[in-house]
């Protein structure tokens, strides 16, 4: 007999269980009829002494509920045991919140509810733990709420701050178009005025040309000498040049590499592409390998050597797989990445690479150094895309750059361009009008008629028309990245517009990881970033930030984040975690998912809760 | 040369970023890179030298000879002397003959002969030989000697030509077993190495001393009145053998025998993977059953000829009906063991009988294990726990694999990712689930670390050929390999097990042996050199397939140790030898997630299992690679009946935990789990079965059907016991499959109770919810169908008996129970009941013997359901005796968990208990 700590006022179990026994027994039975069914289905099962299986598929009679024997598979007739593996039981909970368990964990030993109404076999004994875990429930939950309640004012606020800037973008979009055009129509004008004037100048030359031939013609004899050596010199500093330029593009790119192999490149330049070069330095340093080996091995490794490599051959294994030639560690190395994917000098315990010897360090920062160059030299690919920038700009500007649909660029960028600043600053379409004035007065000012063509106005139209077309495309590209940056989805109620251009960062261990919403994700590690996903969508209404197609994973897929979003006061990367290789989720506390339903939600949870409290223990 | 030390990395890396993953073939030798295999395959009968057996005695029960060349001219030109040759007999037909050097004539160094594997008990059942009869054969000049086996066999030593065999008295001694009846034996005798010898021998980059010279062994077996072989794992192949060589056969390597670590193996080929055990079992039509022994560790190549093979010019003089086979061995002695059979289930009895009965396994190693390198840290290891029980899907065991460890040094946790490993466990354990954890043969060469710094200073080191401390990599990066050939560095490597050293270890941490071939990832074919040397001077080649077996048996019986013997090992260890059985269980490595895999793991398993090595399986899911849902379904529907049933994933995968495929795919997961629970009581009985027959828990369809034909190279399909007959589904969106239903009797479908006809071949549609799974007519198993969190909360619930009832309305079936966990089953503490239905009425049998000491287990477990299959009445009441009382028959579902199960007729609540005597009678 086993005594059952029971709240008062809820359903009343009887304090002592009696064992049926016919004819020997050792399996349990509730002595309650009803025990285990939620007071709401307690109906269902006193309506009549026939009772049907939830799932149509049989009845059963009053007497075989909770008799310990299966006869519906969805469980009906067992509330109270684990007779059948589909069941549920209820737990009360009094002084907490009721529980419905599978009934496999019926009388299994172990405490499953804080009732502890689960064990009634009495082979354990199972305190009743609901109101304390009951009361750090309700506090819990009261955190929970008064930060909801903090929650859903900031959101508010976002809410009105995105809102206002939304119509704000939007009319200066407007704004902007408005200007493109106009800006566009005198540029146009210019060019037209422009090619007008070089028109003139063909013919102005052409006339000179002519002048110019019969003159050179009767001087040539005299002057032939001279010009020649002119040419010459032109064409020599022309050549140190690029020379120059080829031998910093080498340094650049070798920054790793001592300056010996500096040297190898210096020494192609002569090669019709510098492409080219790392490649012949790669092809070699295999040759060196191999030769070397043969030089150590006697006469019948050689043979073995020839041997194997024929079979390679025969087999159509890919050369490169040729592990001959490599130390002993090297090998190890080569072999434990097969099952590890890790890179020959990148071991798989990380941790104690500071007792390796010096030079396997070299080799592990060195392998990492070639990884972090194979995708910087990618994006290269995309950086060409964009003419005349900077080369140097660091890596988060350089990704940044990278993605062509969202080339937004900060203002500050604007502000840099001095001749630009009052284009996007000043509110008033003054510096336009100041323009169109400018040009119509230029306009007025140049004579085409005039013969030869006074070079002054000339240069100045051209002067004014470089500008101006220079101050379109810039206007054309805010224009632009304005209008993708509205394409973007901020949220039913523009909730995460406040995420846009904005990062969240989180560093754990080793590792900073980056969150920028509508950008990418990324971590960093030291000076290398890793990419883990391009922004993609929102996910599971708008509770998770969804990042893919980021760098891709040694002999895996392409990296991944999930951004979880929960209610939080502070836009705040909290956890990190990569549950499958190269797949990350991270969790994000944000104001933004400081709903107001939920917020009922929880408050009445609580006064449901509260109302669950059994009198007594308040007393206690 | 900065510059090339430089560049090296930006090699590596160039070579992985090209190369597609796959198994590197040159980096193993073929038999034609390996001088004995090569000289031993192209000899033909009349280029060796023939031997005669002469000076035949009986000495000490044994049956002594000399083998001398057949002429003295022969003799002094091959310079050889004479071998010693000793037959002896043993209990239940067991013939043992070794050929080794004559020690008595100082050969340059003693031959390694292995030890630890023969059991103790074993001589015990020895006949001591009295006498010997000399016979002359049909068609001989010369007399052979001829002694006693058993009443139905003799053993037969051939003096000229010299040959061994056993043959059937009641078959007018027709041979079953025969040694070197083609004349291809030959033994090459160590020599003192000359002046200018060199022996030594390079393969790629690994040059290999051979300091003795070569030392191989080679003879032909051959197996009479057999259609196929089978055995001699490890490999990736078929389960009855395919020839390797001979006429119509399109030639391939031998099957080879030598553990090796093997990246991505591919599903079909004779090539040598983690484990070898050179036990070969024949079975044929006419005959039944025969098999052959050899007791060697070193590199072992085997043949199987095709049919017709002669060892001369490639026509058959012989009867058909037999296969030959040519077995090399490396190095080492002949000890050889010839097994008479008659029936397949005598063989694994005798073979068993010499190399020890499988292992009876803690109960909860044969539910199911969740594994994946690597459940990261404490909070992963917390969360996976978790949701198997949110999706309330049983499971046992959960495993860490190697990055579970500081820096790779087993015996370590990584204390930022396991900072509280022993709360860790109790979390674990109090939900009655156990953990694994990695332990593998290299330790880190790193002198802060205690265990490499002792292992250092006692010398416990395999060493290099020049007798240093051999240093390999692997995991752990520069690593030595302990020397666990000896017993003293066995015990040493035991006591770490202990609770006190292995700190953060607790009573539910159990362990995982993994690269123990040994894995040497710079060694030659990715293991140690052959001339690496262990104690006692014993070179590597000696003693490499029996390398893993040793370290395997350390770890076992430090386990029991760590338990004060009161705990049964769980040990799993990847490489294996013959004996494993005795210390633990074994997995297939290294598999890919691939259909062709899913299909090779049947072969494998049942291969492992006719081995000795019941407690077998292969990676759910397959190791490498992503599989689909639907091949993971499906593995995990056919992997439920592994003997060892356990999910794994290479760390590059996708998670893949059973809840993570969708609804659908979950619910068919937790159903193919459930089935495994439900089954096992019968399983464990099964376990128990095999601990005391060596019969393996999963068998060949002839295993049970020994006169049917078709099931000979069926591997398909497979029995667990003698009950359940299992039909993998190896294609993608399957809608049929073809099953042949052996023997006489009928099959009822497993899971609708559908009747099938015996001895015939059914066109089935496929469901994605099951594969077909039948249960034979004269059969009773028993289930337990509630499912809990693990076996654990099982072990007080009630049980399920299903009676199959066969023509004769009649069926047998066998339960054992013992406390699950510890010895005390060997003092008596078990139950063992025989159900016999029979004239409608079902009655209780003890089995346990009564004189099985006083230990006792006691349990008041009852039988809540009685299911009777194929029962023509339509009876609603039974009568329980003897306490008289009247039960409730009635139609139910067959399976209480599954929607819509079928109905059956079904006796409710019998509530008998199963350690009494009862019957119960259907009115």
């Amino acid at each position: 007999m086993m005594k059952l700590r029971m709240g008062t006022g809820v359903v009343v179990i009887s304090t002592a269980l009696l064992f049926l026994c016919l004819p020997f027994c050792s399996s349990s039975v509730p002595n309650d009829p009803f025990f285990g069914i939620a007071p709401q289905d307690e109906k269902y099962y006193k309506s009549s002494d026939v009772i049907r299986c939830n799932d149509g598929s049989g009845k059963f009679t009053r007497a075989q509920l909770n008799d310990d024997f299966c006869d519906c598979p969805d469980g009906t007739d067992e509330p109270g045991t684990s007779a059948c593996p589909g069941g549920k039981f209820y737990c009360h909970n009094a002084g907490h919140v009721p529980t419905s368990l599978f009934s496999s964990r019926v009388n299994d030993g172990i405490c499953d509810c804080c009732d502890g109404t689960d064990e009634y076999d009495g082979k354990v004994t199972c305190p009743n733990t609901c109101w304390e875990a009951g009361k750090v429930a309700r506090d819990k939950l009261k955190k929970k709420i008064a930060t909801y309640q903090d929650g859903v004012k900031l959101r508010k606020e976002e809410i009105e701050k995105a809102k206002s800037a939304l119509d704000k973008d939007k009319v200066e979009l407007l704004k902007l178009k408005k200007e493109e055009s106009t800006l566009k129509e005198i540029v146009q004008q210019l060019k037209e005025h422009k090619e007008e004037i070089e028109k003139e100048e063909e013919k102005e030359r052409l006339r000179k040309e002519k002048e110019e031939k019969e003159k050179k013609e009767a001087e040539e004899k005299a002057n032939e000498e001279k010009s020649a050596a002119t040419g010459e010199e032109a064409g020599h500093t022309n050549e140190a040049g690029k020379h120059s330029d080829a031998k910093d593009y080498a340094a650049d790119e070798t920054k790793y590499e001592q300056s010996d192999v500096g040297d190898s490149y210096d020494g192609a330049t002569d090669s019709p592409s510098s492409e080219g070069s790392p490649l012949n330095e790669v092809e070699e340093s295999v040759k060196g390998a191999e030769g070397e080996h043969a030089a150590k091995s006697e006469t019948d490794l050689r043979v073995e050597e020839k041997k194997s490599s024929e079979e390679i051959i025969n087999t159509g294994n890919d050369a490169s797989e040729n592990t001959e030639g490599l130390s002993k560690e090297e090998l190890g190395q080569l072999v434990a990445s097969r099952w590890t994917g890790q890179k020959g000098g990148k071991q798989s315990g990380e941790a104690e690479d500071a007792k390796k010897t010096e030079e396997q360090e070299d080799l592990t920062s060195e392998s990492n150094n070639e990884e972090y160059e194979g995708y910087a030299s990618e994006t290269d690919d995309d950086r060409n895309r964009y003419d005349g920038e900077d080369e140097t700009e660091d890596d988060f500007r350089e990704d940044e750059r990278d993605d062509v649909s969202s080339s937004y660029k900060p203002d500050a960028d604007f502000e840099g361009e001095p001749d630009l600043s009052d284009v996007v600053t000043t509110d008033s379409p003054s510096w336009l009008t100041k323009i169109q004035r400018t040009v119509r007065k230029l306009f007025k000012a140049v004579n085409f008629f005039e013969t030869p063509l006074n070079q002054t106005d000339a240069a100045r139209v051209r002067k004014e028309y470089d500008e101006l077309s220079s101050k379109l495309s810039k206007l054309q590209s805010r224009v632009s990245s304005l209008t993708q940056k509205l394409k973007h989805d901020f949220g039913p109620e523009g909730e995460f517009y406040s995420f846009y251009d904005r990062c969240f960062e989180s560093k754990q261990n080793k590792y900073t990881y980056k969150v920028c919403p509508y950008d990418q994700a990324s971590q960093e590690e030291g000076y290398s970033t890793t990419r883990l996903g391009r922004w993609d969508k929102f996910e599971d209404s708008y509770k998770v930030m969804a990042f893919s197609n980021g760098d891709r994973c040694w002999n895996g897929p392409d990296r991944s984040m999930k951004v979880r979003m929960r209610c939080g006061l502070k836009n705040e990367i909290t956890d990190v975690d990569e549950p499958s290789r190269c797949e990350y989720v991270a969790l994000l506390s944000t104001p933004a998912l400081c709903k107001e339903e939920k917020l009922k939600e929880l408050q009445h949870k609580l006064d449901s809760l509260n109302s669950q409290q059994p009198e007594k223990h308040d007393e206690l | 040369m900065k510059n090339k030390t430089q560049t090296l990395p930006l090699l590596f890396f160039l070579l992985f970023f090209n190369h597609v993953h796959s198994w590197k073939k040159e980096e193993f030798r073929t038999c034609h890179q390996t001088p004995f295999c090569k000289r031993a395959r192209s000899r033909t009968s009349s280029t060796s030298t023939p031997l005669i057996a002469t000076d035949v005695t009986i000495s000490d029960g044994n049956l002594i000879a000399k083998l001398v060349a057949k002429s003295k001219q022969e003799e002094t030109q091959q310079n050889t002397n004479p071998l010693l040759l000793s037959l002896s007999v043993y209990q239940n037909g067991v013939v043992r003959v070794t050929i080794d050097e004559d020690h008595s004539l100082n050969p340059p160094k003693s031959r390694f002969h292995v030890p630890d594997v023969v059991v103790s008990e074993f001589q015990s059942t020895k006949l001591w030989l009295q006498r010997v009869t000399q016979e002359t054969l049909d068609g001989d000049d010369s007399p052979s000697s001829v002694v006693y086996v058993s009443d139905g066999f003799d053993a037969v030593l051939r003096h000229d030509p010299f040959e061994v065999f056993v043959r059937d008295k009641s078959n007018g001694n027709t041979r079953v077993v025969s040694m070197n009846s083609h004349g291809l034996f030959d033994f090459e005798q160590l020599k003192v190495k000359g002046e200018g010898d060199d022996w030594g021998e390079s393969f790629r980059s690994h040059h290999d001393k051979r300091p003795y010279g070569p030392q191989s062994i080679s003879f032909d077996v051959t197996f009479h009145g057999a259609d196929f072989v089978y055995g001699i794992p490890e490999h990736a192949t078929s389960l009855a053998l395919k020839p390797t060589k001979g006429p119509g056969v399109e030639e391939s390597e031998p099957y080879r025998l030598f553990n090796l670590d093997v990246f991505e193996y591919i599903h079909d080929s004779p090539f040598g993977l983690y484990g070898s055990v050179p036990f070969m079992l024949s079975h044929g039509k006419q005959r039944g059953s025969s098999g052959f022994f050899w007791l060697n560790a070193a590199e072992m190549q085997i043949d199987v000829l095709g049919s017709g093979w002669d060892a001369e010019n490639g026509i058959s003089k012989l009867p058909k009906n037999r296969v030959d086979t040519l077995w090399m061995s490396e190095a080492g002695v002949v000890d050889a063991f010839f097994f008479v059979g008659p029936t397949p289930k005598d063989v694994l009895k005798q073979y068993t009988s010499v190399t020890g009965m499988p292992a009876m396994p803690q109960l909860f190693s044969t539910a199911y294990h969740q594994c994946r390198w690597n459940y990261r840290d404490e909070e992963d290891v917390e969360h996976v726990d978790s949701k198997f029980d949110e999706f309330d899907i049983p499971y046992d065991v959960l495993w860490l694999d190697i990055e579970h460890t500081d820096g790779k040094k087993y015996f370590t946790w990584d204390n930022v990712l396991f900072p509280n490993p022993e709360e860790m466990q109790r979390k674990i354990a109090a939900k009655g689930r156990h953990m694994v954890t990695i332990v593998d043969p290299h330790i880190k060469r790193d002198n802060s670390f205690p265990l490499h710094k002792e292992a250092t200073e006692k010398g416990y080191y395999v060493k290099d050929s020049s007798g240093n401390d051999y240093d390999g990599w692997c995991w752990p990066g520069s690593s030595s390999y302990l020397d666990m050939l000896s017993p003293e560095i066995r015990s040493w490597w035991g006591d770490k097990f202990s609770y006190q050293n292995y700190v953060g270890s607790t009573p539910s941490l159990y362990i995982w042996n993994d690269m123990n071939e040994p894995s040497v990832f710079n060694g030659p074919e990715v293991t140690m050199p052959r001339d690496a040397l262990h104690i006692g001077g014993v070179e590597h080649r000696e003693v490499h397939n029996a390398y893993g077996y040793y370290f395997h048996m350390a770890t076992s019986e430090g386990l029991v140790k760590r338990g004060d013997g009161k705990d049964r090992p769980f040990v799993l260890s990847r490489a294996l030898f013959a004996g494993t059985q005795r210390y633990g269980a074994i997995w297939t490595g290294d598999n890919t997630a691939e259909w062709d895999h899913l299909r090779v793991s049947v072969p494998m398993v049942l291969t492992l299992g006719l081995a000795g090595v019941s407690f077998s399986g292969a990676d759910v899911g397959g190791f490498f690679g992503n599989p689909e849902p639907e091949l993971l379904v499906r593995w995990y529907q056919l992997g439920a009946f592994y003997p060892f049933f356990r999910a794994h994933a290479h760390h590059d995968t996708k998670r893949r935990e059973p809840w993570l495929f969708g609804e659908r795919n979950t619910e068919l997961i937790r159903d193919a789990i459930h089935v495994r629970y439900a089954l096992l009581p019968y399983y464990y009985t099964l376990f128990r079965e095999a601990n005391t027959t060596g019969v393996p828990v999963m068998r060949p369809l002839w295993m049970e059907f020994p006169s049917e034909e078709a099931t000979f190279s069926n591997d398909e399909a497979f029995m667990i016991g003698n009950s359940l007959l299992v039909q993998g589904i190896y294609t993608e969106r399957a809608k049929q499959t073809s099953v042949y239903l052996p023997g006489k009797e009928s099959w009822y479908d497993f899971r609708t109770g559908n009747v099938y006809k015996g001895e015939a071949t059914h066109k089935l549609a496929v469901t994605e919810e099951s594969i077909p799974v039948f249960m034979r007519a004269g059969t009773i198993i028993t289930r337990k169908d509630r499912f809990r969190r693990s076996s654990t909360q099982m072990t007080n619930d009630p049980y399920t008996l299903v009676i199959a009832l066969n023509s004769s309305q009649a069926a047998e079936g066998e339960l054992y129970i013992d406390d699950g966990s510890s010895f005390n089953f060997l003092q008596g503490a078990y139950i063992h009941r025989r159900f016999i239905f029979k004239d409608g009425k079902l009655t209780s049998l003890d089995l346990a013997p009564a004189s099985n000491g006083n230990a006792r287990y006691p349990v008041n477990t009852v039988i809540e359901r009685i299911i009777l299959l194929g029962h023509a009445s339509g009876s609603k009441n039974a009568l329980v005796e003897p306490s008289n009382q009247k039960v409730d028959v009635e139609l139910a579902p067959f399976w209480v968990q599954r929607k819509n199960s079928p109905a059956v007729m079904t006796i409710r609540k019998p509530n008998v208990r199963v350690t009494d005597d009862w019957t119960i009678k259907i009115l």
